[in-house]
């Protein structure tokens, strides 16, 4: 009876989380233009427009580029702070991770304020370059975190091991920890690639209509008014994101990357 | 500290391999990490500061100054309505969603890995979508032509479809909503890392998996629960598209009007001071909440 009604909280729980993106999903496949659902008719007509009118194919190529180098530079930030502080733990180390994990705790509006006014003061503003900076800082928390716990299960006799065989800093680094820790920072650039396609303040704010990715197309579009174009987009997003978790998942310790204590240690 | 006590042999080792060339080759990392860090955020933010107490120049412009004018305008009505209202949408869609979000947690803790697994792939897809999807597609839900009223009526529990788009309501569900995989993933951790044997335990003493659940694994968890609260509220208090898009006016969150300003009036110094402000506000009420959880725990440990 009690494992009954368990079961029975948690899958009401699945529903509601994903009864939105069910009712997003049928709006997506209507033929006509009109937003109903259930949906009448079937097509994909919507999701081809994605990708042939510049309106739409625009804004999903400025959103992939400032994913893929906001997540280059975030992991570029991330590792030397993660490793620093595992490896000599030195007060600097510290005050870098302080620092790293201050973006996250901080009210996106805020942060999203301050790179405005940066931007304008250095007199550069809607520029791709500036969203890319404003991500990759935003952003770097979560491979910080990640390669830090990745470092933290690498067994450090292992390391001495090396030493004792000759290994100096710079090989060690380059032949044993970047191996082990590889996982965690491929975890670690999906994660930032995912929430920089999704992200809107940041994008909004330092973007000012020159630069448009796809979250702000869809918010003008949102006020502007309704197009099924949207269902699709974010049929697309969510897409993309059982993608790349279920890829993380297959691959690599999802759980444990998320915090879980592993039985197997 | 036995992390401490390696490093100590290795800053012997280190001392050894020293030499300013490879000191200064070993510190460019961090120091690269370091120099981002503080350009684009540290910097920006301090500008930030500098302008709420600057003079306005209307179009989006700011002389530096040293003026409070912007903070005093906080004290009219529109203001302080506003800000309790933001409050109020931050603290109901914090608590219910870690009401319904922890005994969530803890049962999905507790099944096994594959199942865990297939749960958090979902949760992590739901995180990961844009507030602007997440508002969009609550206003389908809501809407009357595409939303939940039409299977209601389908069901029979209601007669007509109906619409409830913008509103208090819809800012609050879509708020919740918005909360719950957070929610998820912020207990998830110290959930999975609690002792099975301790529940065990106490059936074994003839407690009921319902008396167990409410005396044993809610008192355990208490600390991960505010947590989980503090993290939910601050992040509630920052949402931008959902009220702007499923909200009138009087639903207006902080971030809204401080988008508002900096974007549609071109009030630079006012929507930092704003900024600021709301920064404040957020600070003191999370260190409140924080000591409120530290009093009840000593009450418990009592």
């Amino acid at each position: 009876m009690t494992r009954l009604a368990r079961n029975l909280f948690y899958t009401t729980v699945l529903v509601v989380l994903s009864s939105p993106l069910f009712i997003v999903a049928g709006v997506s496949v209507n033929e006509k233009k009109f937003m109903i659902f259930p949906p009448r008719g079937f097509s994909f007509r919507w999701f081809a427009e994605v990708f042939e009118k510049t309106k739409w194919s625009e804004p999903l190529t400025n959103s992939l580029i400032i994913a893929f180098s906001s997540s280059v530079i975030a992991l570029t930030i991330a590792l030397p702070i993660a490793y620093f502080l595992w490896r000599y733990r030195v007060n600097y180390a510290k005050a870098l991770y302080a620092m790293g994990l201050m973006p996250f705790a901080l009210p996106p509006v805020i942060t999203a304020l301050g790179m405005l006014f940066f931007w304008v003061e250095l007199g550069h503003t809607g520029q791709i370059e500036n969203i890319i900076l404003g991500h990759s800082v935003f952003l770097v928390t979560l491979p910080m975190v990640m390669i830090s716990l990745g470092l933290e299960s690498i067994d450090r006799e292992v390391i001495e091991a090396a030493r004792t065989m000759g290994a100096d800093d710079r090989r060690t680094f380059f032949t044993i920890i970047l191996p082990l820790v590889r996982p965690y920072m491929v975890a670690g650039f999906a994660f930032v690639f995912v929430l920089s396609m999704n992200e809107f303040i940041i994008s909004y704010f330092l973007g000012q209509y020159a630069v448009v990715t796809l979250p702000v197309k869809i918010f003008a579009q949102l006020r502007s008014g309704y197009s099924p174009v949207i269902a699709s987009v974010a049929v697309m997003f969510m897409l993309l994101a059982i993608a790349v978790f279920g890829l993380i998942a297959r691959f690599g310790d999802l759980p444990k990357l998320l915090g879980a204590w592993s039985p197997r240690e | 500290m036995t992390a401490e006590t390696a490093n100590g042999s290795e800053s012997t080792e280190a001392v050894a391999q020293s030499g300013l060339a490879w000191q200064i080759k070993r510190h460019l990392p961090p120091g690269y990490a370091g120099l981002m860090l503080a350009i684009f955020f540290l910097v920006p933010f301090g500008i930030m500061v500098a302008i709420s107490f600057s003079e306005n120049i209307p179009s989006g412009l700011w002389i530096y100054s040293f003026e409070l004018t912007h903070y005093a305008r906080f004290f009219s009505p529109l203001f302080t309505t506003l800000l309790w209202v933001t409050i109020e949408f931050a603290f109901v869609a914090a608590i219910v969603s870690v009401a319904i979000t922890f005994p969530f947690t803890y049962f999905l803790s507790r099944y096994r890995r594959r199942m865990q697994v297939i749960s958090l792939v979902f949760v992590l897809c739901v995180l990961s979508l844009s507030e602007v999807i997440v508002a969009y597609s609550w206003s389908v839900m809501l809407s009357k032509p595409a939303g939940v009223s039409n299977l209601f009526v389908l069901l029979g529990f209601m007669e007509k479809t109906t619409s409830w788009s913008r509103g208090y309501w819809s800012v609050l569900i879509a708020l919740t909503w918005f909360n719950l995989p957070l929610a998820v993933l912020i207990q998830y951790p110290n959930c999975s890392r609690l002792d099975r044997e301790i529940t065990e335990a106490a059936m074994t003493l003839g407690a009921s998996p319902v008396r167990t659940f409410f005396t044993v694994v809610v008192p355990i968890l208490q600390p991960t629960i505010l947590t989980a609260f503090i993290i939910l509220f601050v992040f509630t208090m920052g949402a931008f598209v959902t009220p702007t898009w499923l909200g009138r006016p009087e639903q207006w969150m902080y971030a809204v009007l401080i988008g508002d300003e900096a974007l549609g009036r071109g009030n630079q110094p006012f929507a930092s001071a704003l900024a600021m402000f709301y920064l404040v506000v957020t600070t003191v009420l999370v260190l409140i909440t924080v000591r409120l959880g530290r009093k009840t725990d000593r009450n418990l440990g009592a």
